[in-house]
Order: C-alpha cells, then sequence, then structure tokens
C-alpha cells in the first residue's frame, strides 16, 4: 500500500481563482519574470503555477517537457525560467506533514486547470482516513488503485472508481452519499447505508485523491528506470560507430558525469545537449552558437548569436558589444551550432544505442 | 438536378433558420464568401485559406504598412494572453476571441465596438480558436464547456447551452462552424479516459440535434479495434479541429484526436477506432459515411485534428473531389473525399514511428517507438510535425503549405499498473527545427522548404493568396511573406510575440488588408497611401 502514500508533490495545487486572463493574482517580483512572461505566457496564464509546488527538479522536468512540447527561448532563458519557479514556488511543507487537526481547508489535486473550479479540494488527512474504509470495505471489488477489479469471480468485478461519473460529480460526499445511502454491498457486511456522514467524506476525500493521483500532473509521472543497456556495449559504441570520444572523454569533460546528473537526466543531457534539463546536481545551460558575420567592406566579426533570422543577423562579441545587420547576399554570416554534431545523431541512434551509452556513462563516477 | 437541391438547400434552411437574409452572415455567403467578407474560420468551407485577392503582391508588398493595433487588454499583470482565433470578418465588423472573450472590431479602424466577457466555472484555459456566425448571430465554445450565442450587434447573449461535462474534465476550444441549420461544437479534454464526441445543435435554439462518438458501438466490426467495450467508451479521440464542408456530397470533414490512456496503450491494444481518424459525417444526422485513419493505436498524443483541406485537383489528368491533411504524426495524407480512399501517403517531416503502410495507406506503428520504460527516441515529438496551425493549400501553385517541424523526443512509460488510466507517460527533452514546406499534392513531394533559422518552434497557420505570396510566422517573432512558387522570402514585420493564429486577408473599399493576431493582440496592415 505504499503506492498510496501522497508525495508531497500533491500539494501542487491551483489557486482558487476563476482562470480568466487578468482576474488572476500577480506573479512574484522578480529578476526573472520577464524570463517568465515571454517564453510561458504564449500557452498559459499565471494560475498554472500560482499556489503550485514543486522543487527544482520537478519544475525542470515540467519545463523541459514544455520544451519538448514547442515551448520557445534559448538554454539560458530557460534555465532563468526554473531558477525563478524553484525560488518562488518551492513544494508546500504543509504537504509533507498532517496539519494538527483535520480540515476540508487542504487543497486541489494537482492540476493544470482540468475540470470545474469548484471541485473538490482533497484533505490528505481525511483521504487517510477514507483509504482505510475503503480497505475494510471496497478494495476487493474495486481493486487497489480503485480502477476497479477485471479478474476474479464475476461478482467481485466492482466497476472503475476513478472513472465513475458518480464520483467525478460529487462534491464532499454529496452523491457517493446518496449512492451509498441505497445499500450497496460491502466486504464486512456492514449495510453501506450505515455509514456515518463523516466516514462518507473520507471516502470521497479518498476517492478525488485517486482522481487527482491518475491526471498527468499527478504524483507518480516519473521515469522508472532507464539503465536497462549494456555499459560495455556503450563503451564500444562511445570509441567506435558514434564517435563520441572525438569530442569527449571518460577521464576529461565526463570525468564524474555520474556523479552530476541522475540517469534519466544523464539520457537526455546526452541526447539533447542544447535543450535544459535540469534534473541533476549543478546543472549548467548549453553552450552558445557561434556566429561569425564579414561584410563586404569590413573585418569579420564573431561572437554569441543574439538574433538570425532571413532579414537581420546580430551577435554579442567578446567584449559584450552588440552588433546587427541586415542580411544581404553581400554579407556573409556562418553560423557555427556547438551542437550540430549531437543533433545530425538523432537520426541515427537506435534505441539500443542510447540505452548503451547511458549504461557506460553511468560507471563514470 | 443540382441546381434544384440547391435552391431547395437555400429555401429549407432559410425557412428553419427564420434569420431574413441581407442581416449578417447568409448560406449563400458560407457558400461563396464575398472579397470583403471571412465569415467562417476557414474563410470558406473548403479550409483551405487561399484568398483571390492579389492587390497585395510578390511585386508591390515592400510598400505595405501597418493600418491599425487592437490590443485586446485583457492580460493584466499576468502572462500575456495569445490570440488564436481566427477573426471573423462580416459586413466590415471582425469578431474574434480568446477564452471566455469575445470582441467585436471595425475591420477599417481597429475601433472596439464591444466586449463581452463569460463569467467561467473552470476549465484548461489554454485557446480559443473563434467564433461562428450566422444572420445576426455569434457561437462560441468556452473552457467550461458552454455554447454561447450573442447578438451580433450588441455583444448581448442570447443563450448558453452545456455541450460537455467540466467534471470529466473536458473542456472546449474549438471555432464552432456554421452547415445548414447546424452548429458544430466540437469538444476537448485528454485527462481522464472519457469519450470524445461532435455535436450538432440548432441555428435558433441551440437545441442539441445529434451527437458523434468517435468510437464505434458494441458489435459494430470496427469494435473490434478495441480490446473491450470498457476501453472502447473510455478511449477518448477528442474532435478540437475545425469541420470542413463538401455541400456537393453533403459531407462535412474533421480529425479526431489521441485515444485514452494517451501514452501507455497496453490496455487498449488494437487500433482503437475512431480516434486518429480522418472522419465524414452527414451533417444532417450525424451519421458515418467513411473513416481513414493517419495514427491506428497511436501512443504519441498526435491528434489527427489538423484542417482536412479540400482540394478540387486533378489526379493522373482525372479531376478529383480530394482532401489531405498534413498530420501530427510526420504524414501528408492525400483521399478521395467521396469515400474516403488513400490516394497519396508520404512524410514530409522527420517521422521514425511507422514500419510501413498498410494496404488503406495507413502507417503501421513500429513497437519499438512505442513509448518504453527505459525511454524511445521518436519523431515527431508531441508537439508533433504539425499541430492546430492552419496550413494553405493554392490552387495557383497547386502547392499545400505547412509550418512544419522536424522533431525528436524520448517518449516514457510512467505508469506500468495492470490498468493504465489517464496519460501513464509522456515525453521529455527534444530537439525541433521549424520549417515552412511547400508539398505537390498529387505526390507528397515537397517542392520546396525553407528553413527558419532561430531557436524557437512556435509556429502560426498559413495563408496564401492569388499574388503568388504565403503568409506565415517564422521562429523569431517574424510575419513574414515568402514566393509561393519559389518560397523565396519577400517581406516581415517584427511583431514581438510569434504570430499567434492563421493570417487572413479581405478587401475593403477597394483596399487589401492582412490581418494576423501575435499575442494579446490583432495587427493589420494595407497599402493605404492615397
Amino acid at each position: 500500500m505504499t503506492h498510496f502514500a501522497r508525495l508531497c508533490l500533491a500539494g501542487a495545487l491551483l489557486s482558487h481563482a476563476a482562470a480568466v486572463p487578468g482576474a488572476a493574482g500577480q506573479l512574484p517580483d522578480g529578476s526573472q519574470k520577464q524570463t517568465v512572461l515571454k517564453l510561458c505566457g504564449t500557452c498559459h496564464s499565471a494560475n498554472l503555477v500560482l499556489g503550485r509546488g514543486m522543487t527544482r527538479e520537478q519544475w525542470g522536468d515540467t519545463v523541459s517537457s514544455m520544451v519538448a512540447r514547442g515551448a520557445k527561448g534559448s538554454p539560458e532563458e530557460f534555465s532563468q525560467v526554473v531558477d525563478y519557479l524553484a525560488a518562488n514556488f518551492p513544494p508546500k511543507a504543509s504537504a509533507t506533514k498532517a496539519p494538527a487537526a483535520a480540515t476540508t481547508k487542504a487543497k486541489k489535486p494537482a492540476s493544470i486547470g482540468q475540470g470545474a473550479d469548484d471541485q473538490q479540494v482533497v484533505d490528505d488527512v481525511l483521504a487517510d482516513r477514507g483509504k482505510k474504509i475503503y480497505i475494510a470495505e471496497c478494495i476487493t471489488c474495486h481493486g487497489p488503485k480503485a480502477r476497479g477489479a477485471n479478474e476474479g469471480p464475476p461478482n467481485l468485478r466492482g466497476p472503475d472508481l476513478v472513472r465513475s461519473v458518480t464520483v467525478l460529480h460529487d462534491r464532499y460526499g454529496n452523491t457517493i452519499g446518496a449512492f451509498l445511502r441505497q445499500g450497496h454491498v460491502t466486504q464486512s457486511g456492514t449495510p453501506s447505508a450505515d455509514f456515518t456522514a463523516t466516514q462518507i467524506v473520507d471516502l470521497s476525500h479518498f476517492l478525488h485523491q485517486r482522481v487527482g493521483d491518475t491526471l498527468r500532473s499527478g504524483p507518480f509521472n516519473s521515469v522508472l528506470n532507464v539503465l536497462t543497456g549494456d555499459a560495455k556495449a556503450g563503451a564500444a559504441y562511445f570509441n567506435g560507430e558514434g564517435k563520441c570520444s572525438t569530442c569527449h572523454s571518460p577521464s576529461g569533460d565526463l570525468a564524474g558525469i555520474a556523479r552530476r546528473y541522475d540517469p534519466p537526466t544523464l539520457q537526455q543531457r546526452y541526447l539533447f545537449p542544447a535543450t535544459p534539463s535540469f534534473g541533476g546536481r549543478n546543472a549548467k545551460s548549453g553552450k552558445p552558437v557561434i556566429l561569425t558575420v564579414t561584410p563586404p567592406d569590413g573585418p569579420a566579426v564573431t561572437g554569441e548569436l543574439v538574433r538570425l533570422d532571413d532579414f537581420n543577423a546580430a551577435l554579442r562579441d567578446s567584449a559584450g558589444d552588440h552588433h546587427s545587420w541586415k542580411r544581404t547576399p553581400a554579407l556573409k554570416v556562418e553560423k557555427n551550432d556547438p551542437y550540430a554534431t549531437h543533433n545530425a545523431l538523432l537520426e541515427q541512434y537506435t534505441d539500443k544505442n542510447i540505452h548503451d551509452v547511458v549504461a557506460y556513462l553511468e560507471t563514470l563516477k | 438536378m443540382r441546381i434544384q437541391s440547391l435552391i431547395l438547400f437555400a429555401l429549407t434552411t432559410f425557412l428553419a433558420s427564420g434569420v431574413l437574409p441581407g442581416q449578417g452572415v447568409t448560406h449563400e455567403m458560407l457558400l461563396h464568401p464575398p472579397a470583403d467578407s471571412w465569415p467562417t474560420y476557414h474563410g470558406d468551407y473548403s479550409g483551405r485559406r487561399f484568398s483571390p485577392l492579389s492587390k497585395i503582391n510578390a511585386s508591390n508588398i515592400n510598400s505595405l504598412g501597418l493600418a491599425w493595433v487592437f490590443r485586446t487588454g485583457v492580460s493584466g499583470g499576468v502572462f500575456g494572453a495569445s490570440v488564436k482565433a481566427t477573426p471573423l470578418l462580416v459586413n466590415g465588423i471582425l469578431y474574434f476571441t480568446l477564452p471566455d472573450h469575445v470582441w467585436a472590431v471595425d475591420a477599417r479602424t481597429g475601433h472596439e465596438l464591444w466586449h463581452y466577457q463569460w463569467e467561467s466555472k473552470g476549465g484548461i484555459h489554454l485557446g480559443n480558436r473563434g467564433a461562428g456566425i450566422y444572420g445576426s448571430w455569434l457561437y462560441f465554445e468556452t473552457p467550461d464547456c458552454n455554447l454561447v450565442s450573442l447578438n451580433t450587434k450588441t455583444g448581448k447573449e442570447r443563450w448558453h447551452k452545456q455541450i460537455c461535462d467540466l467534471d470529466q474534465m473536458y473542456y472546449a476550444s474549438t471555432a464552432p462552424v456554421i452547415v445548414k441549420n447546424h452548429i458544430l461544437t466540437g469538444v476537448s479534454g485528454d485527462d481522464l479516459d472519457v469519450p470524445g464526441y461532435i455535436e450538432s445543435h440548432d441555428l435558433e435554439t441551440g437545441d442539441l440535434q445529434w451527437r458523434w462518438y468517435a468510437h464505434p458501438q458494441p458489435g459494430e466490426p470496427e469494435a473490434a479495434t478495441w480490446p473491450n467495450t470498457e476501453a472502447m467508451l473510455h478511449g477518448g479521440g477528442m474532435t478540437w479541429g475545425e469541420s470542413t464542408y463538401d455541400p456537393e456530397l453533403n459531407l462535412i470533414y474533421f480529425g479526431t484526436g489521441n485515444p485514452q490512456p494517451v501514452i501507455q496503450g497496453s490496455g487498449r491494444l488494437g487500433d482503437n477506432l475512431y480516434t486518429e481518424s480522418i472522419v465524414a459525417l452527414n451533417p444532417d444526422t450525424g451519421k458515418i459515411a467513411w473513416y481513414f485513419q493517419p495514427s491506428p493505436h497511436d501512443t504519441h498524443d498526435w491528434d489527427a485534428i489538423q484542417t482536412p483541406v479540400l482540394i478540387d485537383g486533378e489526379i493522373d489528368g482525372v479531376k478529383r473531389k480530394l482532401l489531405a491533411q498534413a498530420s501530427r504524426n510526420g504524414y501528408f495524407f492525400v483521399l478521395d473525399r467521396t469515400n474516403g480512399k488513400n490516394i497519396v501517403t508520404k512524410k514530409y517531416a522527420a517521422a521514425n514511428w511507422a514500419k510501413g503502410l498498410d494496404a488503406k495507406g495507413q502507417p503501421i506503428p513500429d513497437p519499438a517507438k512505442m513509448p518504453q520504460t527505459d525511454g524511445a527516441l521518436v519523431s515527431p515529438n508531441q508537439g508533433g510535425a504539425a499541430n492546430w496551425p492552419p496550413p494553405s493549400f493554392s490552387p495557383d501553385t497547386g502547392l499545400f503549405y505547412i509550418n512544419a517541424t522536424d522533431a525528436y523526443s524520448v517518449y516514457y512509460i510512467f505508469d506500468v499498473d495492470q490498468k493504465p488510466e489517464g496519460w501513464g507517460g509522456n515525453d521529455k527533452g527534444g530537439y525541433s527545427q521549424l520549417i515552412l514546406k511547400a508539398i505537390d499534392y498529387k505526390t507528397g513531394d515537397v517542392r520546396w522548404a525553407h528553413k527558419w533559422e532561430g531557436q524557437g518552434s512556435a509556429r502560426s497557420g498559413v495563408l496564401s493568396t492569388a499574388g503568388n505570396l504565403v503568409f506565415a510566422g517564422d521562429a523569431s517573432n517574424n510575419l513574414v511573406a515568402l514566393n509561393a512558387s519559389t518560397g523565396e522570402p519577400l517581406w516581415h514585420v517584427n511583431l514581438g510575440n510569434a504570430p499567434s493564429n492563421g493570417p487572413t486577408t479581405f478587401e475593403l473599399d477597394g483596399t487589401q488588408y492582412l490581418l494576423v493576431a501575435a499575442g494579446d493582440t490583432l495587427y493589420s496592415f494595407a497599402m493605404l497611401g492615397k
């Protein structure tokens, strides 16, 4: 039953304010606030994060998955977003310890705004009491996760309660209680109509907790195990076919890499070094793209790419000076992406290559 | 025969609706939109987003200037809003939405006529793609599952009807499409395992006419694409794209979204019809005419809701009624829209997830590229090779234009329960490259591709015009005009935010306007010099 343990992540919650642009609370000030507005605001309202609480690692995962979904910005900017979210929206301390007295003024399930604003706010203490009732009276037919039982004798195959419209429409036991009062089989033989109002509310919190944990924002959504490869084969790929050793060395830049990143982060950083993923200790953002621009009448200027589109080019040189040009046929522009080789490999890797290389990198402690 | 049936059709729908022609949008206007209008989400029923206007063209595009700017002003101190709606234009007035908001704005000046705000009870506020209008009544959907009708003159509410259940975590984001006396309403939401459906409502009363579920009924042959009835009845397939319509065939076309659970498919082995399908329905009955499935047994969240663009084209010298989709899964499909039979299937972006094609022209998913507990490197990523931003087809060039993405990410299984629910996994990280592609509809070959520099992968919709121009957003906040035949970039404007909707164009008082949204703002361009 340990999987029933409520992780502190479940403290993530939305503010109760309606998710209407302009009607919500303010994001706290901070040096990176403008970056957050710029990168996240294309799709999200601030309500998405107001009231949520996660570790830096968890915020990193969230931001990283947003990059996969098309969020736009430089690695440095994404790093700033994670810094800001981790600093301003840390895990809720209260979620990790029981409040002194049970209270229904707890929290909504972790959510990205799904469902009704008046959805039940799950109280973990009451849900825990509800869990005991559930185990005693319901689990045989409705299963350990309330997802129903598909095995066993047909008369013990109860329906899925996470998908139950009675449960989803329920607020603090109002529909679940009405249902149970009509009479329902229980494990102990106790008539369900005899459940007290308190027991029904407790059960209600437990079932809504199960619904919340099913959501993609729920606490169980994390990578399980990526260490399935063969380290020896990984070393062979590293030094052979993959040509990784052309640029990297286990005793040089990769020395102790496995101490710096957990395995899922190691996998992500190796595959997508230009995309920030923040799960590790001392995670750094990627190297800049270098631009060299040669005007028709002047010397070449080299620096970090600031902007390049079909019409303009801009860079920041080593002295910190900004340069920009209108692009013309006579203006020579050379772009040097330090991750071009990594990106080209994406078309070539097999999944076995990937898992083997991660297994090998994990040996570099 | 055809003329007779059209007259009959016009007459019956006129009588059924009771709306006088001339007051606002008429069926004639929807069937043949005048140059001074954009009366439905895609501009017309074909979904091709091609304008026959050519006053703005390759030779004078650099004279285009800013006509006006309209800031919605609802973004307040929080994250900026993002206008994903395609504004409708009727009688010189633009109508557009944000979640819970509708505006009427003078198309010549950008002056606000009215602003309506819905009081929300919840739902995901990710985006709203606009309104439908018939007569002088506007229809739009709210995140909290309501279809709302407003008076186009005053912005006052006439009625609202519930179209989905917020407690089951549905929400609503699509622009309603008006066909005859039907308001077609799609639904969204893939957090819990609930079935997708599309509804038709009465133009006058809003009453439900029919509902079509994105699953077969138990006992039908297609039900064999699910392991059991419970999985099928909780199998997803949301209808969050805007339909196209062929009045001659009297069929509407739309795509359905991902099956549920989204990523972990172990509890729903089989093709999972009618999720991830292009579907043709009779709009009067809601009965299915045919289907084609771009992503059988999807496990990557690749909703096949991209616009089914109707092309009246020629294949091997024979005139054909065609339908083309650049699907989120990286494949371009051309079908015969009379019967759904496949004509072309071809990759138009990076896609490593299929083993080949089946006899029907549908990709066969490779089990090795389904999500894994230790990760599988997949292209495209969850965002897809394309997504909701509408593509364009130009009958002048014969090219289908799509702001496409070559993208990779790693897909993981998180939920190894006997009965996974919800998502059960996700993708992480990734690499993506935005490229505007021009596809020959006859072969699926990419005739030209223009790679957008810049690190962003935000994408916009596309517009093509008889001025031999294509308008699209790049990866650097520019709206760019390109030569439609060659892909050469000709003109740009940096809007400070990524272009966030499908650009439109129209002519008022002899002047051609170009309209696009970026972030919380509408921008109008024209050559106004006298």
